[in-house]
């Protein structure tokens, strides 16, 4: 940025509502010489700084690549509504917290795709960043786009707008990327002939490479490469090593509050539970664990480079990982004194993790979440959700014997074969909750009053789950399902939160969606949406109007049971389960059978063939074992 | 024992909030390593008060804190310590070591130099400020939680001095009486009967009082 666009800036900053997202300079930010390295990277979030700060992803690769002694990595976050509207006014670019620079002047250009529903910021932001919107037109000196995270396993709706994907885990694939771009650069080699080194990488799909053919009805016809260093099939990366791959020892400590202001510990990466409807934990796969000593190392290094008060630990399902007790009982040990508290936001309860709710109350006492995620035993063995009636209802009342007394319930509503019956049995999800606290004696629960919140989201279909063929409800079936669900939930201390089926609707086109859909993407943003995940941003209208332009319909993507035979958009990725595993679980969803967790044996998802999973051969539980239910979400 | 602490709040950070503010001194307090003092209760937190807070939008040059320490050590220690644990934008300028019944930098909190950057000075503004003072009376009306309160801003008003684009005040800041830079600038301008100009405004130090003299507050 000039001083004269620097000098706007700043004025701009006495006008809009919470300047202090726009001003970097936080502790451990890391500000480097532009001069002194050979390529820049500005890493993008499509969301607002809280939000985007809040990200482990980004914290581990900013780190990663501040690391190098040859590169650069900024942060840049999509600004809200009336910070776009007067930058553009006032022609600030989109500009890097940590140096000012405008987007347009990085090396490398990367987005982190955590939500499809933040598609239109990242249209919205390379428009404010200078960089032309379509990968097609941007010239030799402009930025390479790259993306990567985990809607980037279906990278088509965004194929005219990002020049490179990065497909699994990025720890390693970024540093061959840089090191890509880093030479071709310095070399004069053109765009097109970079692209082809990026190719050329394991886990980099270059959506110019590849050519899609539509057959009269809208499906697909054919995807095929174009060019001889693009493959035909695009494998996912997997990190074998978790312990020693790199995480950050020091991130930045916003000055303004975010939504998860903490210190993060990912203990592991990957789930073994199989959940049908859950694309993580399909994507995540193998699952892959941190040692206790690299953990105690990287949770001492953290705290005392942050000064943070509060420490969490991330992953798909803390409650499975296998020193768990242990890994809270040191992280207890250590830190009663400094005052940092640990808390759990994935986790089951069984008799041992009893002990430790009871422990990290002693530090300070945090919220109650569940996800039982269907009504009925029938319908849970539908998802593979391996939780029972008993399990939650044990659970709750451990836990209010421990003080707890507020309960938040996740469901889904438009599951797969779903009828009336397990919406009622919602209801009465909620009511046995609510009488689990009654039955405990007075003296012994809390004094609070028991309050119970149940929220039902809409069922989304998503690329690489059993359930990437089913048909969404359509938003008349939810509007009545809600309906039933508030007459159901009608109970005393019981809640009932909904999500709004218009933006499922939309999660679902784009999450499923093909190479038109990024047009369709490109009227919506030129009709003026953007932000549309909060709801006073959200147009609904001019959605429809975008996909009216384009002569799509959302149906075709949304309400559309898909025969295994189609050609979908994004099986040209190998993401380790293989096509025939997913029909394998989809077949057994529909006669309402379960299948076992892989730590008692392997299930044959296909990774078993990459030689990354260490418990094929030596499953960890044998059979009769007992595991305790997935209900912390 | 307790440390008195001068910092700035550097104008980049001149849009953190006084509880923002606050938590990033917290957590550097926490990042040094430096014995303190935690207050009892549920959800303990480090002792620490700040002299003024500082408005959102105003730099600070000299602010004053005061921070209880477990033991003895001295302010160049401290300085050291903390200096480390903080960002670039809020360095911390020296450190000195009192007793616990020191009283508080708060309570002997009298008045606060600002230096408002005027954008563009009107031609002669010297004159005009001179002019101003020599009022007996400066009525105003000022914003309180009860509503609007006329008030007369005369006594509050130390010292206003223009030097080429930059005024210079010297405020009351305190428990009785609160004259702030804005509304100052407002009432100027008024005066002269002249658009008030965009104006970056710093508080530049705290002051107290000893022997009828105003001095820096972190020498009391």
């Amino acid at each position: 940025m000039n001083e004269l666009e620097n000098a706007r800036l700043e004025g701009l900053l006495e006008t809009v509502q919470k300047p202090a997202r726009y001003i970097g300079g936080e502790m451990n930010a890391v500000k480097k010489d532009w001069n002194g390295v050979r390529c820049t990277f500005g890493f993008c979030f499509a969301d607002t700084y809280e939000i985007g700060m809040s990200h482990l992803g980004m914290k581990i690769l900013y780190y990663l690549i501040n690391q190098r002694p040859d590169a650069l990595c900024e942060r840049v976050f999509m600004p809200d509504a009336d910070m776009a509207d007067k930058m553009r006014e006032a022609e600030v670019p989109l500009f890097s917290l940590e140096s000012r620079k405008a987007l347009n002047h990085f090396d490398i250009v990367g987005f982190t795709l955590q939500y499809e529903m933040s598609y239109t910021n990242i249209l919205e932001m390379l428009s404010l960043g200078r960089i032309p919107i379509f990968g097609r037109d941007r010239a030799e000196g402009d930025p390479i786009v790259v993306a990567g995270g985990p809607c980037a396993f279906n990278p088509e709706p965004l194929a005219p707008f990002i020049d490179a994907f990065m497909i699994g885990d990025g720890e390693d694939v970024m540093h061959e990327l840089i090191d890509v771009i880093r030479d071709g650069r310095e070399k004069g080699l053109s765009r097109l002939d970079i692209l082809r080194g990026l190719a050329r990488l394991e886990g980099v799909y270059v959506p110019a490479l590849y050519d899609v053919a539509y057959n009269e009805d809208g499906t697909l016809r054919s995807f095929a490469p174009n060019d001889p260093a693009a493959p035909a099939v695009v494998k996912k990366r997997v990190v074998k090593d978790l312990s020693a791959a790199v995480y950050p020892e020091n991130i930045p400590v916003p000055y303004t509050e975010i939504v998860h202001d903490r210190m993060v510990l990912e203990i592991m990466r990957g789930c073994t539970r199989g959940c049908r409807f859950c694309q993580a934990g399909m994507l995540y796969r193998p699952v892959r664990e941190r040692s206790m000593d690299r953990l105690l190392e990287l949770a001492d290094k953290l705290q005392q480079s942050t000064g943070y008060e509060e420490m969490s630990l991330s992953s798909l399902s803390s409650g499975d990982f296998t020193c768990l007790p242990q890994l809270i009982q040191a992280l207890m040990d250590r830190y009663k004194d400094k005052r940092v508290s640990v808390s759990l936001p994935s986790m089951r309860i069984d008799n041992i993790v009893k002990q430790s709710l009871e422990e990290t109350q002693q530090v300070k006492k945090s919220g109650l979440t569940l996800a039982p995620e269907a009504g009925t035993q029938r319908l849970r063995d539908v998802i593979n959700k391996g939780v029972t009636e008993e399990d939650l209802v044990r659970s709750v009342t451990d836990a209010f014997e421990c003080g707890w007394s507020s309960v938040k319930l996740y469901f889904m509503m438009g599951l797969p074969t779903e009828t009336d019956e397990d919406l009622q049995g919602i209801g009465h999800l909620a009511k046995r909750v609510v009488d689990a606290y009654y039955a405990i004696p007075k003296e012994k629960r809390s004094k609070n009053g028991v309050k119970v919140t149940a929220s039902a989201s809409v069922f989304v279909p998503k690329p690489f789950t059993p359930f990437q063929w089913a048909a969404q409800d359509t938003i008349d079936a939810v509007r009545e399902k809600q309906g039933k669900l508030r007459q159901y939930l009608k109970l005393k201390n019981v809640n009932f939160n909904w999500h709004e089926s218009e933006l499922s609707m939309l999660e679902a086109c784009i999450s499923r969606g093909d190479r038109r859909i990024g047009e369709v993407i490109y009227r919506a943003w030129k009709r003026g949406c953007r932000l549309d995940s909060w709801m006073e941003h959200f147009k609904y209208e001019e959605w429809l109007g975008a996909f009216a332009d384009c002569g799509l319909d959302p149906a075709f993507y949304a309400h559309r049971e898909r025969p295994y035979d189609e050609l979908l958009p994004w099986q040209f990725i190998d993401a380790g389960v293989s096509q025939e595993y997913l029909k394998r679980e989809n077949e057994k969803a529909k006669r309402v059978e379960t299948t076992k967790d892989c730590r008692r044996g392997c299930n044959g998802c296909g990774l078993h063939t990459w030689n990354v999973c260490d418990w094929v051969k030596n499953p960890p539980l044998k059979d009769t074992d007992k595991m305790a239910a997935p209900l912390f979400d | 024992m307790k440390m008195i602490v001068v910092f700035e709040k550097a104008p980049r950070l001149r849009h953190i909030g006084h509880l923002d503010l606050m938590r990033a001194m917290q957590r550097a307090l926490r990042r040094s390593g430096l014995p303190l003092r935690y207050s009892q209760g549920f959800n303990p937190h480090i002792l620490l008060t700040f002299a003024a807070p500082l408005s959102v939008g105003m730099p600070g040059k000299r602010e004053v804190m005061e921070v209880p320490i477990e033991g003895e050590m001295t302010g160049e220690a401290f300085l050291q310590k903390l200096s480390a644990a903080l960002p670039p934008d809020l360095p911390c300028l020296s450190a000195r070591p009192v007793d616990d019944r020191h009283p508080a930098p708060m309570a002997q909190l009298t008045a606060a130099i600002y230096q408002a950057e005027l954008e563009q000075a009107p031609e002669n503004f010297e004159a005009t400020v001179q002019a101003y003072l020599a009022q007996r009376e400066i009525p105003a009306v000022r914003k309180t939680k009860t509503g609007m309160k006329p008030c007369d801003l005369r006594p509050m008003i130390y010292g206003l001095t223009m030097k080429g684009n930059t005024l210079q005040m010297v405020l009351a800041l305190c428990e009785k009486a609160t004259c702030k830079p804005d509304l100052l600038l407002s009432s100027l301008f008024e005066f002269a009967q002249t658009p008030r100009p965009r104006a970056l405004i710093t508080r530049t130090q705290l002051l107290g009082e000893k022997d009828g003299v105003l001095c820096p507050l972190e020498t009391l």
